[in-house]
């Protein structure tokens, strides 16, 4: 049922290929695992309106074509560096092509480590391999980035982590792992910013570990930015513990097929979660954002809130899944998503789940679609707003709700620029 | 309290009361299932030979698919080998006219049931076309319903005297190769309803079939086709009971609704067969589909269902609104107890300008039940303005159980209006306190939350079902709250 995969072969050389540094032994487990079951198809549930098949046909033609990984940080990485630098107060560190730079790290806080993954056995010994794009992820990855947040401390500078990826030259694939670990008692801000470049096709395929020990509260803003032909796809596995809170949005303004995975464990008592999303999509970018919640034990809390805003012949999915198991008694589970229709070609699929297997709870779900409300968008006209202009303040009513309410303050006023642009050209497609 | 904790006990400990085994002989085929049966079924039924290929065209089919397991339950391999297709009462030669005639062993069934037949029938102006187990026993009201134009008869009667509607029709809503259940049933149905209502005709009564499985080992494969024509309407019941048998019975049924310009159908279900004993031996698997064709403008179909029986559930009565301001709607509740597992819900399928749809799901779950809503609203690129408010809501009773929502919204037109609400909750201990309180007794209270949070769905049920799905949703659920 999986899409096909024929590149067996290039793989298991380009996994033999990496480094020999301390990671081996984990990129063979993640191999066998991955080529048992292969890329997920659309005759899986999980998949069932997402196609992965353009991504795969890159990631065996860049296989067999034996490029190997990348010594210096590109040109373009720099200049994008420089540009988000200016833009958003953080402290920064960059990932291209799927491999961390620490050189040009500017985090000097002492109460954050950052190292690789390959020099942390602590951090490789938990890599997550548990569905079939994480196994391709470990076993593809050249090193990780491993950051840890010492215990009871509070950091006030948000960390930003540009996940870049350039395809100048030739077709790229890459595999970024970053490992985040939340000592007890501590709090910090954590930016992902996804930004590509290069004429090229390109399939970045991420993996964000994040452990909150417990008491610990992150906050995390996750910003998908990419070139409109790249394919990505990322995922989010967090494990929460005892009254540790977690809190993440995650936007969506560029790339042609994306497809994110936000998989939470309340693994505690006194966990809590908040996953917001924005999606703006448009021509014919396939935006798919699946999220899963488990309640293990209780009391724990999840909220969630996804908003989309649809144009041209974009298609978007939305999978929010709540898991409540048995002895959770006094989950508390909300979700919710909205989603704004502009043209006649665009479709959005969504699917809010529960699966409850526990009495004491309270979990709810919503979701409507539609389009701008005709009414409100005569009483903008009725006082001398022109038809574009009207739409202009409903759709960024309806997109800033999400960004306000994104945890890290910092990117703010960036992610209203981007999405401002964003829309201008939702809308100007709209006027064609 | 210990009182009233005793009785509840007694409740919970509560034995099937429909669980009897009428003791008639049978003419049953052999357990199996291969073309020669389906050619000893059709033959038995003198079916023109239309049918029978029809029929084989189905199997052949059904031969290439595979059991679906997408659905939220868990059950031992079915043997369809060890299964026979067709069982019939021994006096089917010489039916009876009228209940005088009628099998007293028959009778004796029925009034054990609950369901004097001629009182029934003659107190609520009902027409009854009772099933036992696969051929028709007794047709009542007929005349009046000939008066009418209205031709309301067991399935195999329609084969003979009107193959023209039944060529028309059947199929035409589920075709054969619709999914494996529906593929089974096309190859082996043995007997069902068929109703056509004629242009214009408000049909004059609430037209009502009781199905019985009996036999042990013969999966009964029921086939209802309704038809209304331009400007019709007709109120059909449907309504079961069946004995308690250890072996894992197999229900395939299916039902197609056809409703032309103007046309209304009203489809209502009160099912309840034996749901297996508390350790989740025996009872019924209960794999149906059902589906309405509203094809011309304006038309209206609507499914009211109360399940309370059956050890597991598989059935999603479907709309598919073709006809421009056709209108769909699905009224449900759900109850699983013990070992029950429930898999339910509704396919809206927007296609027609003007749509709308309304889906309202009570699911409740006490014991250790899992209860899964699983609903689809498709609005099609053509479909302007389709308009789907879905509610489903899920009660929680007991520890162990489980309650699932998964709703699928598919939307290609930007100018459909989709709301999916759902909630999650238990009997609060609040509500409770409170009730107890005013004098009401533990199991009293429980009842009246859980009517309360039905109200909505069996106010769309009419008088006489509405009263036995109280009655029964109290039965299945008393005891469940200690």
């Amino acid at each position: 049922m999986s899409t096909e995969f024929s590149a067996e072969t290039e793989l298991r050389s380009a996994v033999e290929r990496l480094p020999a540094n301390s990671l081996k032994p984990l990129r063979q487990s993640a191999l066998t695992g991955f080529l048992k079951t292969g890329f997920p198809g659309v005759k899986q549930e999980d998949w069932r309106y997402t196609n992965l098949q353009a991504a795969v046909t890159l990631s065996q033609r860049w296989l067999s074509a034996d490029r190997g990984s990348i010594k210096k940080l590109p040109d373009s990485a720099a200049s994008v560096l420089q540009q988000l630098q200016e833009q958003i107060e953080a402290d920064w560190i960059v990932v291209a092509s799927g491999q961390a730079f620490l050189d040009g790290s500017t985090i000097s806080d002492a109460d954050i480590s950052v190292r690789l993954l390959s020099t942390d056995p602590q951090a490789a010994e938990q890599i997550n391999t548990a569905d079939p794009l994480s196994s391709f992820n470990a076993a593809l990855m050249t090193d990780g980035l491993v950051i840890r947040i010492a215990s009871n401390s509070v950091i006030k500078r948000p960390v930003a982590i540009l996940l870049f990826d350039d395809s100048d030259t030739a077709a790229a694939l890459s595999n970024a792992r970053i490992v985040i670990d939340a000592g007890v008692n501590s709090s910090c801000q954590l930016l992902e910013i996804h930004r590509s470049h290069g004429a090229a096709e390109q399939f970045s395929n991420t993996v964000s570990q994040v452990n909150l020990q417990a008491g610990s509260t992150v906050a995390l803003t996750r910003i998908q930015d990419r070139e409109a032909h790249h394919l990505h796809t990322g995922r989010v596995a967090a494990r929460i513990g005892a009254d540790a809170s977690f809190n993440i949005t995650s936007i969506d303004i560029g790339g042609a097929l994306i497809r994110n995975d936000v998989a939470i464990d309340l693994a505690e008592a006194g966990a809590d979660v908040t996953m917001n999303g924005l999606y703006l999509a448009s021509d014919n970018q396939h935006i798919d954002n699946h999220t899963r919640v488990d309640h293990r034990v209780g009391p724990s809390t999840s909220s969630e809130e996804y908003r989309g805003l649809l144009n041209g012949n974009a298609r978007c999915v939305f999978n929010g899944k709540a898991v409540v198991h048995i002895g959770a008694d006094g989950s508390d589970a909300q979700q919710s998503n909205h989603n704004l229709l502009m043209s006649d070609k665009a479709e959005i699929d969504t699917k809010p789940e529960l699966e409850i297997y526990a009495d004491e709870v309270k979990c709810s779900h919503g979701a409507t679609v539609g389009q701008l409300d005709p009414v409100s968008l005569f009483y903008l006209r009725s006082r001398g707003l022109d038809k574009d202009q009207a739409t202009r303040i409903l759709t960024s009513a309806f997109a800033t709700k999400i960004i306000e309410e994104s945890p890290v303050a910092a990117a703010h006023d960036y992610l209203q620029q981007r999405s401002k642009a964003c829309l201008e050209r939702i809308i100007a497609g709209d006027s064609k | 309290m210990a009182n009233d904790t005793n009785n509840i006990d007694s409740f919970v400990n509560r034995r099937y009361e429909h669980g009897f085994i009428t003791d008639i002989e049978m003419d049953s085929l052999p357990p199996g299932l291969d073309e020669d049966i389906i050619r000893a079924l059709s033959a038995r039924k003198k079916e023109p030979e239309f049918m029978l290929e029809w029929r084989l065209k189905a199997y052949r089919h059904w031969l290439t698919l595979k059991e679906p397991e997408w659905a939220h339950v868990h059950y031992p391999k079915i043997d369809y080998q060890a299964i026979s297709y067709y069982a019939a009462p021994k006096s089917d030669a010489d039916k009876p006219k009228s209940l005088d005639e009628v099998d007293p062993k028959l009778l004796e069934t029925y009034e054990k049931l609950g369901i004097p037949l001629h009182e029934r029938a003659r107190l609520a102006g009902v027409a009854v076309d009772a099933v036992f187990d696969s051929v028709s026993v007794t047709t009542t009201f007929k005349d009046k319903l000939a008066e009418a134009g209205v031709i309301f008869c067991p399935f195999s009667e329609a084969v003979a005297k009107h193959p023209e509607l039944i060529k028309k029709y059947l199929g035409t809503v589920v075709p054969q190769r619709d999914n494996f259940f529906a593929a089974l049933n096309s190859a082996v149905f043995s007997e069902g309803s068929f109703v056509y209502i004629p242009k214009g005709v408000r049909c004059p009564m609430e037209l009502s079939t009781y199905f019985r499985i009996n036999a042990a080992n013969t999966g009964q494969f029921e086939r209802t086709l309704i038809i209304a024509d331009e400007g019709s309407y007709v109120s059909y019941l449907e309504g079961c009971t069946a004995p308690m048998r250890d072996e894992n019975q197999l229900h395939a049924a299916v039902v197609e609704l056809v409703a032309l310009r103007d046309a209304e159908i009203k489809y209502s279900t009160v099912q309840n067969w034996y749901p297996g004993d508390e350790n989740g031996k025996g009872g019924i698997y209960n794999f149906v589909t059902k589906r309405g064709d509203c094809r011309g403008a304006n038309s209206k179909i609507s499914w009211t269902q109360v399940e309370t029986g059956s050890a597991i559930t598989w059935k999603y009565p479907s709309c598919v609104l073709r006809g421009e301001n056709s209108v769909g709607e699905f009224y449900s509740v759900a109850v699983a107890n013990n070992m029950q597992q429930a898999d339910t819900g509704t396919k809206m399928i927007h296609i027609g300008r003007n749509t709308r749809s309304t889906i309202v799901s009570k699911g409740i779950s006490a014991g250790k039940a899992q209860n899964a809503y699983r609903g689809l609203v498709k609005i099609m690129p053509q479909a302007h303005n389709a308009r789907n408010h879905t509610q489903c809501d899920s009660l929680l009773v007991g520890k162990e159980c489980g309650a699932h929502t998964f709703p699928y919204m598919e939307v290609k037109n930007p100018s459909a209006k989709i709301e999916h609400e759902a909630t999650t909750s238990k009997i609060s201990a609040d509500q409770l306190f409170y009730c107890r309180q005013r004098g009401l007794s533990e199991e009293d209270a429980v009842n009246m939350i859980v009517n309360g949070f039905c109200k909505e769905v069996f106010k769309e049920l009419p008088m006489e079902f509405a009263v036995e799905a109280q009655a029964l949703l109290n039965v299945s659920l008393e005891g469940a709250v200690g």
